[in-house]
């Protein structure tokens, strides 16, 4: 059961950081189809930010020494550089679609086009390959937190909490749980909130009550951008070890699928990225499931195709959104360019 | 807009599902490029599947190619066929082409799956010769058997009894395989199959039952995955005490598994000892060791000697074995080891090669297949 959670909040964290990401577009008036690329974008930026620190006396020694917090540290700042770059990135987008009242569609797939193949191009001619990985060590040894590293033998048993919560996790993990909660707050409860939630529902309105849309469209793509580019470190920290190769495996895409299921409302996003987790997890290892520990696999046992289990995480998004889209309820000006004459 | 969204979700995910995906000591000061006065390159490579520093096979292979040319001052240079793991017949064509037109004397070819691009390449250029690491003698369209090609094959079932040997012999009793090609590359099922009867073997003689679990999911494209490291987590998780990562960057993904659950992992191809403290020890074959053997033939003038045929290295070249300066089991000392690599090469002790993809139980090694 550990193990299933353990692994379900792997996949579940970046997807909504990322689902989140989408709400904040959208929630202004830009639909924001590039998290893929952004996310891809971010993962690389970040890789390449632990690959060339990597190699500082300071984490080296820190690395032999067990000196943990300074390693966390590291990851910290390639979360911050990972979303920073996201934003630029994003900025692109928030250009094509607010000063050039581009087609926010169009934008979004040009850079959901642009960033792989941007991302393979930087990493062939930085590292000769495919993959941009970690000079020396893995994303575990270097960045996991685990009974040992906390300085508790191997073998005190701390209970299922924190068995579960404390051994084997990522900060990142944490941290991510922690500015979801922050944002969907901010995007709540105050002013900036509802400012920018309305400019995604009537911006002719909200521009008549004194409120900037165009700066407000800004801001909701820049974090938008920022999200999903830590997002999509975190996504390759956790669960790819620390490697980017120009591809999330489509955790852009199904972050929208979560932001549409999840209703852009942040509550139910979390519960749908977690059911999409699970499914993950299935798919990978329900060979190792063991539901209640009592040493029988059963999704093993039960004889199925391994390649059901497989197709699992995407038919569940096809079928959840084929019966939940009817009832879904986008911000209403989402996708329009905003021009003052129109009004 | 939602139906542009579902239209573009769908696209994703069958776009999604395609896979995503580095040594020997001495090859690593040597530059993987260099630039030739002449613009000619005489040794060439051309990878595998995978990454050229997959610290594994590619690798491995190239490694032979850069001590050789370093040591005889030839120039050299890899090429990838384009399309990296999806690389068809076509794009490896294109690859030996260019080598053999950027002036390729000897070119060196790895894995099984280049054969039709080199049956091609070995008749338009009669005047190369070619080195086919893990192949086979091939034939031209007419049936006759191509001498610019010399087939190289390694006896991996012996390195892979030696690693399941070493492992149960170390007090493991619960071991995994994680391979890679999905079953359908040779050497993959030899190592694989060796390491079951290796496993066997030493599970006989210490008297202990020694649970399997063996897979070749993730591993068609021998690369890292997510899917992968979930897998292997799963796996250490409940209670597989070692892994061997027997499939090029497939390594990545074990070996971070293992980090993360304090297991541990067997390297395959090239002592993989220096990529993770994880590592016990590693199913090896002279990659490096066999190119360089075979260039020399060409440069020596002694081609005719292997050209056409088809050279199988096994213990008795000292071609396959474990590392033993990089020894570290504790419960199976390396005279041990000495004594049963002497056994295998002298064929006393004899290990089945035939190419198995779901090997069976056996009497002391319970083999649970995951597909």
């Amino acid at each position: 059961m550990t193990f299933v959670i353990q692994q379900t909040l792997l996949y579940a964290v970046p997807l909504m950081l990322v689902a989140l990401a989408g709400v904040f577009a959208e929630r202004s008036g830009i639909v924001n189809l590039a998290l893929e690329g952004i996310m891809i974008f971010g993962a690389f930026v970040g890789v390449l930010f632990v690959r060339s620190m990597q190699s500082l006396d300071v984490f080296v020694n820190a690395a032999r020494a067990g000196n943990w917090l300074t390693l966390q540290g590291l990851e910290l700042l390639a979360m911050l550089v990972a979303a920073i770059m996201g934003a630029v990135f994003s900025l692109l987008l928030s250009f094509a679609s607010v000063n050039l009242k581009a087609d926010q569609t169009i934008g979004g797939t040009a850079l959901n086009l642009m960033a792989p193949a941007l991302v393979l191009f930087l990493i062939r001619i930085l590292a000769n390959q495919n993959t941009l990985m970690m000079t020396t060590g893995d994303a575990a040894s270097w960045f996991m937190i685990k009974k040992s590293t906390l300085g508790i033998d191997k073998d005190v048993n701390l209970g299922f909490l924190g068995e579960t919560f404390l051994n084997k996790v990522y900060l990142a993990t944490y941290l991510c749980i922690l500015v979801f909660v922050v944002l969907s707050v901010i995007l709540y409860t105050t002013r900036f909130g509802l400012r920018l939630r309305s400019c995604g529902e009537n911006p002719q309105a909200a521009d008549s009550l004194g409120i900037n849309v165009y700066k407000m469209r800004y801001t909701g793509t820049t974090i938008s951008g920022a999200l999903a580019g830590m997002g999509g470190f975190v996504y390759s920290l956790t669960t790819a070890n620390c490697t980017s190769n120009g591809d999330v495996a489509g955790f852009g895409f199904l972050a929208l699928a979560v932001m549409i299921f999840g209703n852009w409302k942040p509550l139910n996003i979390a519960m749908a990225s977690l059911l999409f987790g699970l499914f993950k997890c299935i798919a990978a290892a329900y060979s190792s499931i063991d539901i209640n520990g009592d040493g029988v696999y059963l999704l093993a046992e039960l004889g199925i195709s391994s390649h059901l289990y497989r197709m699992l995480p995407y038919l569940v998004t096809l079928a959840v959104l084929a019966f939940t889209s009817k009832k879904s309820r986008a911000p209403k000006a989402e996708g329009i360019p905003y021009d003052k004459g129109s009004r | 807009m939602k139906k542009i969204l579902a239209l573009l979700l769908v696209l994703a995910m069958t776009l999604s599902l395609a896979a995503c995906g580095s040594s020997a000591t001495g090859a690593d000061g040597i530059a993987d490029e260099m630039t030739s006065k002449d613009g000619k390159y005489q040794v060439a490579f051309v990878t595998d599947v995978g990454q050229l520093k997959d610290k594994s096979f590619n690798q491995g292979t190239y490694d032979g190619v850069k001590l050789y040319a370093n040591a005889n001052g030839k120039s050299y240079k890899y090429y990838q066929p384009a399309n990296g793991n999806e690389a068809t017949d076509d794009d490896r064509v294109d690859a030996f082409r260019l080598a053999c037109d950027n002036g390729a004397e000897v070119v060196v070819a790895a894995g099984f799956l280049q054969e039709s691009a080199l049956r091609t390449a070995a008749t338009e250029y009669p005047n190369v010769n070619f080195v086919f690491i893990d192949g086979y003698p091939i034939a031209d369209d007419a049936g006759n058997i191509l001498t610019n090609i010399a087939a190289v094959a390694f006896q991996e079932e012996q390195a892979g009894y030696l690693a399941g040997y070493a492992a149960v012999m170390d007090g493991y009793t619960k071991l995994g395989f994680c391979g890679g090609g999905g079953g359908t590359n040779p050497a993959c099922q030899r190592y694989g199959y060796g390491y079951v009867q290796g496993a066997d073997a030493a599970a006989a003689a210490k008297g202990v039952q020694v649970e399997l679990t063996y897979s070749w999911a993730y591993g068609s494209s021998f690369s890292a995955s997510p899917e992968l490291q979930a897998m292997a987590t799963g796996w250490y998780n409940n209670g597989t005490e070692v892994i061997f990562a027997c499939g090029g960057s497939m390594f990545q993904s074990i070996a971070a598994a293992a980090s993360a659950e304090d297991g541990k992992v067997i390297g395959v191809d090239v002592d993989q000892s220096f990529e993770s403290t994880a590592v016990i020890t590693s199913a090896m074959k002279g990659l490096a060791d066999a190119t360089q053997w075979a260039i020399a033939k060409h440069y020596d003038g002694a081609w005719a000697e292997i050209g056409g045929g088809a050279t199988s290295l096994g213990a008795s070249d000292n071609a396959v074995g474990l590392p033993t300066e990089t020894w570290s089991l504790t419960g199976w000392t390396v005279e041990e080891y000495k004594t049963l690599f002497n056994d295998i090469a002298s064929g006393n002790v004899t290990i089945s090669s035939e190419l198995v993809v779901t090997p069976e139980s056996t009497a002391n090694v319970t083999v649970n297949y995951v597909e």
